[in-house]
């Protein structure tokens, strides 16, 4: 879009192409890392390693030691490749850079703590099958590769302001207001199909943990009760600044500054088909970043950058009506 | 919903507000339950003094669309009373006086004693 500007879209391109590439060989190195580490345990460990457990820590599964690491390494790989793909190709928001970033590292991290854990315990042991699993082995496994994702995700820096050179659409609806009329449109988003998923997601792990015996499952049942309560409730408030909607939570939280809106527009959306689910989402088309929580109407923002966000709420005429307008105030006030 | 001021207009600035939290009760867009924008949100959007805002706010309690809680904020309770009836025969007292040449004061004054029996 807007050739007849100094291109906006390899920019964010060289972005996603930069977090991409580090993040990718930060995966791999610590997958890597972990290999050679276990690869030079290998005199130490019995011929046969177990590699999956049943109720109680009890091995139900072996196998080499090379066919571990070469199936850890090849899993890592293939979530890197995805994760590369999805920042590629789609990386036109930070959010999106930024979580492609963390996933990579993530995956990383998780072969890597998967390798070091199960192969860790049995060294000096024989046979598998006096390799226990303690309880913990799961929740460090599980958790610790959340950390240097974290840190992923914060060094990957924000979108910088970038005013768009070009005024509103003109065919975009506007709001009906007198220049001396200051406004703000406020409404919240809550509910749709995606809660009762979560509910019954909670809810299988905290029965799988209560038949398993496994307690730190239900770590695993609280971070995703967390992550369920953040991303299904939001807020979209637009006013002369532009448009913020934020989880109730606080975070997660969405700004679009009314300089850096093109144009402001209604959409049907189809979550599986545009987004492929529900909740803070990236979409097929173009990388556009979506707050996704049922189908149907939705305000569509196009940003400078080549960046898009839209967000499911009734009454989304009214909004891109009023973001418009305020998004040629923006302009106006930035001429004089 | 959508909330406007317009510094322009003669009616005070929390007395728009007042007037389209009324409206948007009557109509449904504000439901019993429903939170109001922080006090302190709602001014900045606006760019408005706070005391404004919870000016606005508490004339919706005395009028009894709004609970004001220091937890919860402003959560609308109630639908507005059907004033159709007062206001037509408000219209009509009013038209009345003027045409008996009564003064502001003394219509007032009128409507005060009524009100006292």
């Amino acid at each position: 879009m807007n050739a007849h500007h100094d291109s906006p879209a390899p920019t964010w391109r060289r972005r996603a192409r930069r977090s991409t590439l580090w993040s990718t060989l930060v995966g791999l190195g610590l997958t890597g890392a972990a290999a050679a580490v276990v690869w030079s345990w290998r005199d130490q460990l019995p011929d046969q390693v177990a590699t999956h457990w049943g109720a109680g820590g009890v091995p139900d599964d072996t196998m080499s030691v090379t066919g571990m690491i070469v199936v850890a390494t090849a899993t890592t790989v293939g979530l890197l490749i995805l994760f590369a793909a999805i920042g590629l190709a789609w990386g036109s928001s930070a959010s999106t850079r930024r979580t492609t970033a963390a996933a990579a590292v993530w995956s990383g991290a998780l072969g890597a703590s998967l390798l070091l854990v199960t192969a860790g315990f049995q060294r000096g042991s024989d046979t598998p099958d006096t390799a226990t699993l303690p309880g913990w082995a799961l929740a460090v496994v599980l958790l610790a590769p959340l950390v240097p994702a974290g840190v992923a995700a914060f060094l990957v820096p924000g979108d910088p302001h970038q005013p768009a050179e070009e005024p509103v659409d003109p065919a975009a609806p506007r709001a009906t207001l007198s220049d001396s009329e200051r406004a703000v449109w406020i409404r919240r988003v809550t509910g749709g199909p995606g809660v009762w998923i979560g509910v019954v997601a909670v809810a299988g792990i905290v029965l799988m943990s209560l038949l398993t015996q496994l307690w730190v499952m239900l770590v695993l049942a609280a971070a995703m009760a967390a992550l369920f309560a953040a991303m299904f409730a939001f807020v979209v408030q637009v006013d002369s600044a532009g448009l913020v909607a934020r989880s109730a939570l606080g975070w997660p939280r969405a700004r679009i500054p009314a300089d850096e809106v093109l144009s402001a527009s209604v959409i049907q959306v189809n979550p599986l088909g545009d987004f492929g689910g529900w909740g803070w989402r990236v979409g097929f088309q173009g990388g556009r970043v979506g707050i996704v929580l049922r189908s149907g109407e939705a305000l569509l923002v196009e940003r400078s950058g080549g960046r898009g966000f839209v967000v499911t709420v009734d009454g989304a005429a009214e909004a891109a009506a009023l973001l418009n307008t305020m998004a040629d105030r923006a302009r106006s006030d930035a001429a004089s | 919903m959508l909330w406007t001021v317009d510094p322009a207009s003669d009616e005070p600035l929390y007395a728009q507000l007042v007037t389209q939290a009324r409206l948007a009760v009557t109509r449904g867009d504000l439901t019993p339950g429903e939170r109001l924008p922080a006090a302190r949100e709602l001014a900045t959007s606006l760019d408005l003094n706070v005391h404004t805002v919870l000016r606005a706010y508490q004339q919706l309690r005395d009028e009894g669309l709004v609970d004001l809680r220091r937890s919860r904020g402003a959560v609308v309770t109630g639908t507005p009373a059907d004033l159709t009836a007062v206001e037509e025969a408000l219209a009509r007292f009013v038209a009345a006086a003027r045409q008996a040449r009564l003064s502001p004061e003394a219509t007032t004054t009128l409507l005060q004693e009524e009100l006292k029996r």
